[in-house]
């Protein structure tokens, strides 16, 4: 067969597939972005909701009637800035709470960082089995002066889910906080991230905070004193995607009563009912978000009624990937985990039991989350192939561009608009442009990276690779120490 | 040539992006607008409100330069007036509140009860309560039935800053509502500021239905020292079918709880128990502090699960500083048998380092 003849019969298979698939793909690009629109009004609705509640000033009266909690806080050679996070953790304003470090078997200093600096001594604890752990408890330290809430337990190295399933089990209080060693928590976040458990401490067993970029930011002593933007594309560009996805998405599912996935960058959760499902999976790469479903799950199995909530003002800082390179894995192992939680729990999907979980939230993760890098690949490889040869005209490559990417930018900026009335956190005038351009710009060149990078976790789970943890680089918050630690699990 | 629509799809998307633009600069060109206006406005009152907020308005003068302000600057005043009797207490909140019924704040607040938005309800709730309106508590107890929790939630604080227990039985029984329920905290909390008259309300709150109604009457209990609720305690306990109202239960019984508490909490200890009930016994048996638990205590020391042998260790030592000789024994056996040595010397330790233990 010639060249000629090859071309001919891809054209025809091409215009076949076009004629197929040209209207789903643009009608599937319509549904999501208008879908993403109207999630972002239904966190409108939410914030609006929160923020009179503040305004009547009933929000600071948390009273005796809110739980202790035990934040656990999971550490793998993080030398240069756990002693940092943890007094950070330790100041937080709450009336109880403790604070459980997991020294993962750290091959640094961080151990001896947090007995220098806390004046650490051994106690005899033997650390309870209510979530099973394979890993070997080496000790468990306590702070000399007697009064200091902080327990650190070192343990032999196991992984990070390993490492929060000691915590709990180490954990003394009625909630567990779970946050990353290196976020940084905004000093009431602890307090308003519990007030859904004092407003409601028989239905509430879960309650997500946000979780926002910090890179650029300027922080002190574990506080975060200046907002504003990196100086560099890849993070602005992450800051707008993780306020419109992270933030606006979570508050607009918990608004509609379904909310299924609350980031392993801070979570709260009621102790015994994660000891009852028992704790995060350790075989999971989506371990927060194979959590929440199992707690959905368990807790529908049982008729019981019960509430997850999310709230948007506590704030969790991050350090988000500032190299392609580790962007990538970060995206390979979230698109991963996505795919093998929601294929293991593929039981609860339109299933009268689960209610709006299984026939709103599941459906929507299955179509245009798990589909999307499949189904907008496709519509970019149809979109080249098809222009190539002279398949479709330029009207069409418009309308698809429109519709995936014009609308995609505009949901975005509607994001930022609620931002600003809601959040107004960026205050620099010099940010507000960049952070605009960013929320455009995300759409040229970074959105289809991360397409093809979702869909390489995809397809190395369906090989069944065994996933590693890479190390991520970290420039660190202060600009200055380079900090070097597994890459994080922020969703 | 493109089809028009086309041309039409792709102006319409650029200029919405471009509006959206626009909005967000508006939007904080607004805020900025808006609190610059605020300092303004309040300039020349500033001084004036902090010295009737101090207490060292000794002529008046102050409050009188309040009284009379006029135009935008009299909303922000009577604004900030409120904002800052939320911080008083004494005679610098008497005056402020003085400042609001002259300036007719309360009367409107009383009005402004049945407004149509619901930020308006929940700030009108939340004034009478600050000026500790008596007369408005028929009115609050009637928004604790409104249609938004915001609105519900002020009622609520509204009623326990004015502190009348007549308000208690309805804001039990709201707590509890399915749909339209107010939150726990604000009714526990308004429930202990209305001090010892609302013990029967307490009682029939812990005989009623709804599990969270229950828990908040059995946690007020415990907080409040309400000693007539706690043979209702001891039957939820023992029977309630929610394990967070039996663990509130154990909690309060330990904070209110007589010598016959000591075996009531020690049997739900035993084993068969749920563990986080029998920790939470366990711990409410140090709080009770009667001699009488002693010996369940001391049978817990061998408990399989470690947490539980130390926190009974912990409580020994909280009732019985001197047990700390008994127990180094015990501890002395860590190496030799480490499960039963280790909670207790951990727990000596741990009372060690707070300087608890007495020789």
């Amino acid at each position: 067969m010639s060249a000629a003849e090859v071309l001919v019969v891809v054209r025809g298979g091409l215009e076949w597939l076009l004629a197929l698939g040209a209207a789903p793909v643009l009608v599937y690009f319509t549904v999501v972005n208008t879908f993403s629109l109207l999630i972002i009004v239904l966190a409108a609705l939410e914030l609006r909701m929160q923020q009179h509640r503040d305004s009547a000033e009933v929000a600071s009266h948390v009273g005796e009637l809110i739980p202790g909690v035990s934040v656990i806080v999971p550490a793998h050679n993080e030398q240069a800035g756990v002693v940092q996070a943890v007094k950070a953790l330790l100041t937080l304003r709450y009336p109880r709470h403790e604070v459980v470090v997991v020294d993962d078997g750290s091959t640094d200093q961080t151990l001896q960082c947090l007995v220098d600096a806390f004046d650490l001594v051994p106690v005899p604890r033997a650390v309870p089995q209510d979530v099973p752990v394979e890993a070997v408890v080496r000790q468990v330290l306590v702070p000399r002066d007697g009064r200091t809430r902080l327990v650190v337990v070192s343990k032999d190295n196991s992984g990070k889910t390993e490492a929060v399933n000691t915590g709990i089990n180490a954990a003394t209080e009625t909630l567990v906080a779970i946050i990353d060693a290196d976020s940084v928590l905004e000093p009431d976040a602890l307090l308003r991230v519990a007030r859904p458990f004092s407003d409601d401490p028989i239905r509430m067993v879960a309650s997500g905070g946000s979780v926002r970029a910090a890179n650029g930011s300027r922080i002190v002593d574990g506080r975060v004193v200046r907002v504003q933007l990196s100086r560099r594309w890849l993070p602005r560009i992450q800051v707008v995607e993780y306020f419109r996805a992270f933030l606006l998405g979570r508050a607009g599912w918990s608004r509609l009563g379904c909310l299924i996935l609350i980031s392993g960058a801070f979570g709260l959760f009621r102790r015994d009912l994660v000891v009852e499902v028992g704790g995060l999976n350790n075989s999971s790469i989506g371990e927060d978000f194979e959590l929440v479903l199992r707690l959905h799950r368990h807790l529908r199995d049982q008729g019981r009624d019960y509430r997850l909530g999310f709230v948007a003002e506590p704030v969790a800082w991050t350090e988000v990937p500032e190299s392609l390179a580790v962007l990538r894995r970060q995206r390979r192992r979230w698109h991963r985990g996505l795919w093998e939680t929601l294929s293991a729990y593929r039981g609860m999907l339109l299933r009268p039991r689960y209610g709006r979980v299984g026939f709103l939230a599941l459906p929507y993760y299955w179509v245009f989350e798990l589909f999307a890098p499949l189904l907008e690949a496709l519509g970019l490889i149809m979109l080249a192939a098809g222009l190539a040869l002279g398949v479709i005209d330029v009207e069409f490559a418009l309308l698809f561009l429109l519709l995936a990417y014009g609308y995609a930018a505009f949901v975005t900026l509607c994001a930022l608009a609620v931002e600003e009335w809601g959040f107004h956190r960026h205050e620099r005038w010099r940010d507000l442009p960049l952070i605009m351009a960013a929320s455009v710009l995300e759409n040229i060149g970074y959105r289809q990276l991360t397409v093809w990078w979702r869909l390489e976790g995809w397809w190395a789970s369906l090989r069944g690779k065994k996933q590693v943890w890479g190390v991520m680089t970290r420039t660190g918050f202060d600009g200055g120490a380079t900090r070097a630690g597994r890459d994080r699990a922020a969703r | 040539m493109r089809p028009q629509s086309l041309d039409i799809a792709i102006a319409t998307t650029g200029w919405l992006c471009l509006g959206m633009m626009l909005l967000i600069v508006l939007l904080r060109v607004r805020r900025l607008l808006r609190a610059r206006r605020q300092v303004a406005l309040m300039a020349p009152y500033r001084r004036d409100l902090l010295v009737v907020g101090a207490g060292e308005d000794h002529d008046g003068a102050g409050a009188r330069r309040l009284a009379r302000t006029h135009g935008p600057a009299a909303g922000e005043v009577m604004g900030s007036a409120v904002e800052m009797l939320g911080k008083v207490r004494g005679t610098p909140a008497d005056e402020l509140i003085h400042l609001l019924t002259i300036r007719g704040e309360v009367s409107e607040a009383a009005r402004r009860l049945s407004s149509l938005l619901a930020v308006r309800r929940a700030r009108a709730a939340h004034v009478l309560g600050l000026c500790q309106q008596d007369p408005a508590v028929p009115q609050l107890i009637h928004a604790l039935g409104d249609s938004t929790v915001e609105v519900r939630a002020a009622a609520a604080h509204a009623l326990g800053l004015i502190g009348n227990p007549v308000a208690a039985p309805p804001l039990l029984r709201a707590v509890g509502a399915t749909d339209a329920g107010i939150p726990a905290c604000v009714a526990a909390e308004a429930l202990l500021a209305m001090g010892t008259g609302v013990a029967g309300a307490l009682l029939d709150g812990l005989a009623d239905p709804q599990p969270r109604t229950r828990d908040v009457a059995a946690h007020v209990s415990g907080v409040g020292a309400f000693t007539r609720c706690r043979p209702q305690l001891r039957a939820l306990l023992r029977d309630d079918a929610d394990l967070t109202v039996r663990q509130t239960c154990a909690a309060a019984l330990g904070a209110v709880g007589g010598a016959e508490d000591a075996e009531v909490l020690g049997r739900h200890t035993r084993q068969g128990v749920p563990l986080s009930l029998r920790r939470v016994c366990v711990a409410a048996l140090g709080d009770l502090g009667d001699p009488e638990a002693l010996p369940a205590l001391a049978m817990l020391l061998h408990d399989p699960d470690p947490w539980l042998a130390e926190l009974a260790a912990a409580a020994l030592l909280q009732i019985d500083p001197g047990a700390g000789s008994t127990l180094s024994d015990m501890a002395g056996t860590e190496a030799t048998d480490p499960r039963r040595g280790r909670p207790v010397a951990s727990a000596l330790l741990v009372a060690g380092l707070r300087g608890a233990v007495t020789e």
